[in-house]
């Protein structure tokens, strides 16, 4: 064996750990409420916007305040760092990433993804609409 | 009905293409390759007729065919109309197998002259009838009774479509799609070589003709990629030009893995070696093309990124799996098969020499390539292994990057050095010194700024040594013969770049602030104040913001409209563009003024509100077509909203709430009733897809009232602001690589052309 091929090989081991301990450390689980309450750590939590309670963007503290449900029923309030996202009305469903604020009582997300509707594409109904 | 026969003849006419170039290439005739070409021919003119009737579809608004329903309208403006040709996945599809059509123009005609014909051909063909396939199953061409069979009578002509995303709605959607697919199209051609090379078991000269169109796909293809950034940072107020999102990265990867390639073909024309490596490299240049595509078109990201994919069906789901699928074990069948008949030269260099660093240059690009893929592909990866989906943060992005960052700088620096410097030690030494030296003291004075992150130092370090060694080597190449200076330039613009890439990144500031209207406060060091708004192309507003600065004073005029086709508030940031930094205004939202004691009340059109002893209705806006050009000639503007009041006794009076725009100041001009109120409009969005949808905010206030006393209102803006210095670095570090690439493309066509007379 020469020099290189030790030092190669030795290279390679140590991007593979370094790889895969960076993938599996910032891994963010999907979770529902139960779960982001259960791990506390940050996770990504997946629900659907409750319209029937208030959501409010506060400008003093420049944070947006939402009610979420996930798919088990289980409801939290979610303050996000920021504005509502821009599809915010229109999204099927959201997902939070962040933590759950223990003695506060609610989730604290960073940045809030939403996924549109699939016939966002169109309908026929649509199509029969605009005759 | 044409469109769909054409698709079908090109698709039959590239299949027919294929084998006859096949057959040539197994019996080495003139005359099959011939016939090949012919069909080849018609293939690439079926696609362009098809384009061409695809674009008369939406030109002549003809609503009947599901795609021209559902990316256009007639509002929109003949620039945008075009662009809607591949607002949709049919139709960035077609787009793509056009390109691909025209850059087999050129393909046939230069593989003719450098005898590689009908195994390229061949090749390439191949991917343009997967295309096509591709074409037939998600058709541009479908009528909407054929997408919605039972639901939609046949013959049915819509009078509008559906419209065109707001978010696509700018001249970066009409530009920055065309220069990705070509990067794309690029891709193809060392695929094509590879496999050309491996048919023809020539595993050596290959990289001559093949060289120019990989420098040229990898140029492209960066462009492509930092003009997304751009739209990103300039209009879809993101906030920054890269954030690591799946799109993104799906189209870096196969960028580094095409640079990663042309640094291992360098080493090969030297010392002969890296054959296999070479081949590899090329084939998957086009491959990760591939996967990008299966990536961001089959849905299977899901919900984990910004972007919404749209499900494209199970049928086109499996078919991308298959293409992908199918051209890797193709071409690494291929490549394995062969292998063991390649002559094996054994990679031998000093540690320290020019070959050593390409190799590691090359192997640091790949690995990047390869954690972002992993990255990328976490949903899938961990759906596998442990059966939940979940995705990796930002972080582990520039984690995993920040150190092969690192060593591309100190590499793309000592390897320029050794390459065209003697390498004997002590003149390599003496050479590697001045630009040691230059950037130690470089990176010291960050030092004193601030810096957090010694990772950050060392990679500050590794720019600035790579800036300063290849300005030393571009200097000395200069002089000599300048069709050479591509290497350096490139590194140079590299280099630049990633200096704007720390300033604007690590040395960025960020604050989110309320802006009452009319009073300044201290943001980042620059004195805001929210001056008004006024109304641009009908319904979207533009936000005033003064910046004032050391006497200096500035307006950023950030703007957000209501749109009904999202159903969501549009956003797009302004910039103030300083020599040294950009400031970055970002709107989030306007919140009405809280100084009036009475609540403020929302009505769409034609919703009524009952308070004491009367109810009100909106009735509509008063917005006179003089008005609209006055406000197009940027006059004063004044809308309306006319109220209808009802008393107890059911007698109905109308009358009209205003709001004046005069040059960026907002004047209310309230409607009275009686003696008992005053109406004052504090908010409104009007829609212009949907008038039902418009809405205003009122204010109703009891005449002789303390609040009516008071001043009117002040509305507050939510912006979030930043400071970004010298992101100029970044655009210009892409100038000069772009500069770079061109070089090098001279060069390397010209070198290609030689090496045949």
């Amino acid at each position: 064996m020469n020099m290189k091929a030790i030092l190669g090989s030795i290279i390679i081991v140590v991007f593979l750990i370094f790889g895969s301990y960076s993938f599996f450390e910032t891994n963010l689980e999907y979770t529902d409420v139960s779960g982001a309450m259960r791990l506390n750590k940050k996770v990504q939590l997946k629900g659907v916007w409750n319209k029937e309670k208030e959501a409010f963007f506060d400008p003093t503290t420049t944070q947006f305040t939402f009610f979420l449900i996930d798919d088990n029923g289980g409801e939290c309030k979610v303050i996000l760092d920021g504005a509502a996202p821009n599809n915010f009305e229109l999204a099927t469903s959201v997902v939070a990433k962040g933590n759950y604020m223990e003695t506060e009582g609610y989730f604290h997300a960073t940045e809030v993804l939403t996924k549109c509707p699939s016939k966002y594409e169109a309908d026929a109904e649509e199509v029969n609409k605009s005759v | 009905m044409i469109g769909s026969l054409l698709i079908k003849l090109s698709f039959l006419a590239c299949v027919a293409a294929v084998y006859y170039y096949y057959r040539a290439h197994r019996s080495g005739e003139v005359r099959v390759a011939g016939t090949g070409r012919i069909l080849y021919h018609i293939s690439i003119v079926a696609v362009m007729l098809a384009s061409a009737v695809h674009l008369t579809n939406i030109l002549t608004h003809d609503f009947r065919y599901s795609y021209v329903w559902s990316y256009s309208s007639v509002e929109l403006p003949t620039s945008l109309l075009i662009s809607t040709f591949y607002a949709g996945q049919e139709g960035s599809f077609l787009l793509w197998t056009l390109f691909t059509a025209l850059t087999a123009v050129f393909l046939i005609r230069y593989t003719r002259k450098m005898n590689y014909e009908p195994e390229v051909m061949f090749a390439f063909g191949l991917i343009q009838s997967s295309l096509l396939l591709m074409m037939l199953v998600k058709s541009p061409f479908a009528f909407i009774w054929e997408s919605w069979p039972g639901e939609v009578n046949p013959g049915t002509l819509p009078g509008n479509g559906r419209g065109l995303n707001p978010l696509l709605q700018n001249y970066w959607m009409v530009i920055h799609p065309q220069v990705l697919f070509s990067g794309f199209t690029a891709m193809a051609v060392p695929y094509a070589f590879a496999v050309a090379a491996l048919m023809k078991r020539d595993y050596t000269n290959w990289i001559r003709p093949a060289t120019p169109w990989l420098v040229y796909g990898a140029m492209v293809l960066g462009v492509g990629i930092m003009m997304g950034g751009f739209w990103a940072y300039e209009t879809l107020g993101w906030g920054g030009y890269w954030g690591w999102d799946p799109v993104e990265n799906s189209s870096l990867v196969p960028w580094l893995f095409s640079v990663a390639a042309i640094h291992t073909m360098l080493s090969q024309r030297k010392s002969g070696a890296y054959l296999k490596t070479n081949l590899a490299l090329s084939m998957l240049c086009f491959i990760f093309v591939l996967y990008s595509t299966f990536l961001t078109r089959s849905g299977v990201l899901g919900e984990t990124s910004v972007h919404s994919f749209v499900d494209p069906g199970m049928w086109a789901y499996w078919l991308l799996i298959g293409i992908l699928t199918a051209f890797t074990a193709f071409g690494f069948g291929l490549l394995i098969a062969r292998m063991k008949e390649m002559p094996a030269r054994a990679v031998r260099h000093e540690v320290v020499s020019r070959e050593f660093a390409l190799f590691l240059g090359s192997a640091a690009l790949a690995s990047a390539a390869i954690f972002i893929t992993v990255g990328t592909s976490s949903p899938i990866i961990t759906g596998i292994l442990q059966g939940k989906i979940t995705a990796v943060d930002i972080s582990y992005y520039s984690t995993t990057t920040l150190p092969l960052g690192i060593a591309i700088g100190l590499l793309s620096g000592i390897g320029q050095l050794l390459w065209w410097t003697r390498s004997e030690k002590g003149e390599v030494l003496k050479a590697i010194l001045i630009p040691a030296a230059l950037a130690l003291v470089g990176t010291l004075s960050v030092l004193f700024i601030g810096l957090e992150d010694i990772q950050v130092g060392l990679f500050i370090f590794g720019a600035l040594f790579s800036l300063f060694a290849n300005l030393e080597v571009g200097r000395r190449i200069v002089k000599g013969n300048p069709k050479y200076a591509g290497g350096a330039i490139t590194h140079v613009g590299l280099a630049v770049m990633f200096i704007g890439f720390v300033t604007s990144s690590v040395y960025d500031d960020k604050e989110t602030v309320s802006l009452h209207r009319g009073q300044s406060i201290d943001v980042l060091g620059y004195q805001l104040t929210y001056t008004g708004f006024s109304p641009i192309e009908g319904d979207k507003f533009a936000f005033h913001v003064q910046v004032q600065k050391d006497g200096h004073t500035g307006v950023v005029s950030p703007i957000m409209y209501r749109s009904s086709f999202t159903q969501g508030l549009m956003r797009n940031p302004d910039i103030m563009n300083l020599v040294t930094k950009d400031f970055y205004v970002a709107p989030l939202s306007l919140e009405p003024g809280a100084k009036s004691s009475e609540e403020p009340f929302r009505l769409a059109k034609g919703e009524s509100k009952i308070l004491e002893g009367v109810g009100v209705r909106f009735v509509d806006f008063e917005f006179p077509d003089m008005e609209k050009a006055a406000m197009l000639e940027g006059r004063e503007v004044r809308i309306g909203a006319i109220l209808e009041i009802t008393d107890d006794s059911g007698a109905s009076e109308r009358v009209v709430s205003s709001r004046i725009f005069r040059g960026g100041e907002v004047v209310e001009e309230p409607a009275t009733y009686g003696n008992r109120y005053a109406f004052r409009m504090v908010g409104m969005s009007p829609d212009r897809e949907d008038a039902r949808r418009s809405t205003v905010d009122l204010v109703a206030e009891p005449i002789g009232s303390d609040a009516q006393a008071a001043s009117p209102s002040e509305d507050i803006l939510v912006v979030e602001a930043s400071v970004k210095p010298y992101i100029n670095l970044v655009w210009n570090g892409v100038i000069i690589m772009i500069v770079g690439f061109l070089v090098t493309i001279v060069r390397r066509s010209g070198e290609a052309k030689l090496k045949n007379i």
